[in-house]
């Protein structure tokens, strides 16, 4: 029988130390790292052990290190820089005695060093394995809440809230002030978060010599920076990429001011960040010069260098409005097109619409309960062009628009637009994420709520930054400037512009929502009910805007909307919607005067207040 | 002797309406009309209230959509008769894209009411409608000041909101807007109805004008002096139907 006591006896007896993650376990964390090597910056999920640590005391470093070294290693720790700190000290001992290996605190012997906070200060070889325990994995935690959401902007990309959030800090703090965990753009594919380290180390990450190797225990994640890997940090073009620095800071003990300091406490001054460092230049056992050349002395703030770069943005041509390729000559007339439209909610798809529509009076299927919210709905829109959709609500009109712009699937048709491919592809059959890319620069939609359509956290600017970083803007001069010549345009007054549209009435949000659409000059806009839910004189000033800046920017634009007022004031033609079905269609002007359709007749009679 | 088609050939027009509201009730308003109007000249409509004459001219903008028959403008400079074909369009068949841009650019439709954009003003409306007839913008600025100069519409006047205007001002916009960069035809339902004897002579003068320019004008007045110093022809309607037709002074007695 098996008991605890012959358990532990067989335990001590044991040949050799006690591992503290079994063998399976060390497999599975290095297939997580080799995966992490093979798509730097991609952040792996792994079986997060129970460790001997409190989870965010180093755990997933501690795994990491656990599963990497073996007896011929020599390992270090360090802890804000400093070896002999508690944890540091504590955690060293744990994987000497429980793997066997050498310690040390000299970085020059150790060939896996484990840290939090830094990166050393001497040279890091091609011997080294660094292991940095996390705090916090993902970079855009701080601008998005669902984890599925990062995971699909990781997936596509789709970074602009990282720059919004550069935007914002600039905005508020004249600076960047992030300074741990810096983002920094991976292979030129993957943002990352450099937490732990401070911003004087991000320069350090790049064309490494030594592997780098990321575990975060409490968020079951590791990610790696393989050596000669491109690393570079987020910046704007004009707004240079700086390291910590106070201007005449020298280390109190061993002098040196190319060294990452901090605060020494109580008496003032500053002192090396990195102890091990510190105490070989005051023995004299640094190599100076050559540390001198690593220093990232060339980031240091400087304002001259700041007014450089914004200078070099001067005269350059920027990114301006999305650069259109010429239309060419079997370019259709059109800029969006729509053919047999059709959405069922429900069972049956196609079959479930025979007994539905107008002259059956009803939407939902006789045979499966369905509810075919829109059926075999066509159109087309030119530039220059404003066609209304019109209909009471639940007749489908806002379903053929989500079908449109992606937010729903269609269950039957095509939509085609000119600047995708001529206009010969059917954009429903695109990857979602080709399609969510279309409402950046193609297909830009106006929300009846702007919270949808904007974040409202986030300034009126910062707004309108986010679908130019999105369409590839990074200028922060630029920005700004596209940003206040379309706030003008909305007459939102610019001393608003850096406040944050939680702060803002319905119809300036609406205004800024309008902004964002036309930012980057989109040759089609959709806007499902634009001024539904402003009070008369707010939407009297929302649709005189959009009938000035549709008139004068030749875009294609679809108008839905139940309000025959909103669809006579900017539309030339329009369907009318009932039950699903366009039911008539023509001339604005001559539906009002002379509508067919019974339920077109009953609109217009209902609109003549 | 070589003659240019007409502008507007209306033939067998026939509009109807079911009231879809009141029990399916069907109103009848044209019934088979056949009208010619060349370029240059002035065809006025009369007749008593109800005899289709609005209906007609709505017909031809296509506010109202006909049952049946052709509507043909030429659009092109007009070669002989006969072969002419080329350079109209079928405005009842046309697709609505086409007919509205069609409409910016060869039509005026000047009526009883301004159908000016809510809060807009007079020179921006006129502007509006030089643009849409195919001038750039400083050029329909300066065509619209002019339009509203020579009706007198007072300049403080050009940028107030067109619902603020009186009756006789808004008419006057709306004559401004229909006759500014001349279109190829026009359409003129009660234009003068609001006005003063003063600017009333202005703008039958303007009106006037617009032959030697070669517009094509197809009125409904109710005013028998205007009609009488304007038309070159008038053709009297009875019941959605074309009862006669002749000079004014030909029709003198049926038109009192």
């Amino acid at each position: 029988m098996t008991t605890t006591d012959s358990l532990l006896t067989e335990l001590a007896s044991a040949d050799g130390p006690i591992g503290l993650l079994d063998e399976g376990a060390k497999r599975e964390i290095r297939r997580a790292a080799l995966t992490a090597v093979c798509v730097p910056g991609y952040q792996v999920p792994f079986g997060s052990r129970e460790m001997p640590v409190a989870r965010g005391w180093g755990s997933g470093g501690l795994q990491v290190t656990l599963a990497v070294i073996c007896e011929e290693d020599t390992v270090k720790v360090i802890d804000q820089g400093d070896d002999g700190g508690v944890n540091a000290t504590n955690l060293r001992r744990m994987i000497a005695a429980s793997t066997g290996c050498a310690e040390t605190a000299d970085t020059r012997e150790a060939t896996v060093v484990q840290t939090r906070h830094r990166v050393p200060e001497e040279a890091m070889t091609a011997e080294h394995v660094l292991v940095y325990q996390v705090p916090v994995p993902e970079p855009l935690r701080g601008v998005q809440k669902s984890v599925a959401e990062c995971a699909r902007m990781h997936a596509e990309a789709d970074y602009s809230p990282m720059w919004v959030s550069l935007y914002e800090d600039l905005v508020r703090n004249g600076m960047i002030t992030k300074t741990t965990g810096y983002p920094v753009l991976v292979g030129g594919r993957y943002v990352m978060a450099t937490t732990p380290i401070p911003r004087w180390d991000v320069p350090r990450l790049h064309h490494s010599e030594q592997l780098n190797l990321f575990g975060a225990g409490r968020e079951k994640r590791i990610y790696a920076v393989p050596p000669h890997t491109d690393v570079t940090p987020l910046a704007f073009d004009d707004v240079p990429f700086e390291v910590e620095h106070a201007p005449g800071a020298r280390c109190r003990r061993c002098g040196g001011d190319d060294v990452f300091l901090v605060e020494a406490g109580a008496r003032g001054g500053y002192v090396c960040s990195d102890t091990e460092w510190c105490a070989r230049v005051q023995a004299g056992d640094a190599d100076l010069a050559a540390h001198r050349d690593r220093a990232p002395l060339a980031l240091r703030p400087d304002p001259a260098r700041r007014v450089r770069a914004a200078a070099a943005l001067d005269g350059r041509p920027g990114p301006g409005p999305a650069a259109r390729s010429p239309r060419s000559a079997d370019s259709p007339e059109w800029a969006l097109r729509v053919d047999g439209l059709g959405k069922v909610f429900g069972s049956g798809g196609a079959a479930a619409v025979v007994g539905t529509g107008p002259e059956h009076g009803t939407a939902i299927s006789p045979r499966t309960g369905a509810i075919v919210a829109a059926w075999d709905v066509s159109f087309d829109v030119a530039p220059g062009e404003a066609l209304g959709v019109i209909g009471e609500s639940g007749s489908g009109k806002s379903t053929v628009l989500a079908c449109v712009i992606g937010d729903e699937l269609a269950t039957a048709g095509s939509v085609r637009l000119a600047e995708v491919d001529d206009g010969r592809t059917d954009v429903l059959r695109l990857p979602a994420a080709d399609r969510r890319g279309l409402r950046v620069a193609t297909m830009a939609v106006v929300h009846q709520n702007p919270a949808v359509g904007l974040d409202l956290r986030v300034s009126a600017g910062g707004n309108i930054a986010a679908r130019l970083t999105a369409a590839g803007w990074r200028g922060y001069h630029d920005i700004r400037r596209r940003a206040a010549e379309l706030l003008d345009r909305v007459e939102i007054p610019l001393s608003r512009m850096d406040d944050s549209v939680r702060t803002f009435s319905g119809g300036m949000r609406q205004r800024v929502q309008i902004a964002k659409a036309l930012a980057t000059d989109p040759p089609v806009v959709l806007l499902d009910e634009p001024t539904t839910g402003l009070d008369a004189s707010v939407a009297a000033g929302v649709l005189d805007l959009l009938r000035g800046v549709l008139a004068e920017r030749s875009v294609a634009a679809v108008v839905v909307s139940h309000d025959f007022a909103v669809i006579e004031a900017l539309t030339d033609r329009t369907l009318v919607m009932q039950l699903g079905r366009v039911v008539e269609h023509g001339l604005t002007d001559q539906l009002f005067h002379d509508p067919h359709h019974p339920y077109t007749q009953r609109l217009v009679a209902a609109a003549r207040r | 002797m070589t003659q240019l088609s007409p502008v507007l050939s209306i033939r067998g027009l026939r509009k109807s309406f079911t009231l879809h509201t009141i029990d399916g009730r069907t109103v009848s308003s044209l019934r088979g009309v056949d009208l010619d109007v060349h370029a240059g000249e002035h065809v006025a409509l009369a007749g008593a209230s109800g005899a289709g004459k609005s209906s007609l001219l709505r017909c031809v903008h296509r506010s109202y959509l006909p049952d049946a028959g052709s509507v043909r403008l030429r659009i092109g400079p007009g070669g002989t008769s006969g072969d002419s074909a080329d350079d109209t369009v079928e405005l009842t068949g046309l697709a609505d894209r086409a007919m509205a841009r069609l409409r910016g650019r060869e039509f005026g439709y000047v009526t009883q009411f301004l159908a000016a954009p809510p809060r807009t003003g007079p020179l921006e409306v006129v502007a509006g409608a030089a643009r849409r007839r195919g001038l750039d913008q400083p050029a329909a600025l300066d065509a619209a000041a002019e339009a509203l100069r020579r009706l007198n519409l007072e300049e403080a006047l050009w940028d107030v909101d067109c619902s603020l205007l009186s009756g006789g001002e808004r008419q006057r916009v709306n004559l401004a807007a229909g006759t500014v960069s001349p279109p190829r035809l026009l359409l003129l339902d009660e234009p003068f109805s609001a006005l003063d004897p003063a600017n009333r002579e202005a703008a039958v003068d303007l009106v006037a004008s617009l032959a030697a320019r070669a517009v094509a004008v197809l009125a409904v007045f109710h005013d028998l002096d205007a009609m009488r110093r304007l038309a070159s022809r008038v053709v009297l309607l009875r019941d959605g139907q074309i009862a006669r037709e002749g000079t004014p002074e030909q029709l003198a007695e049926a038109l009192r």
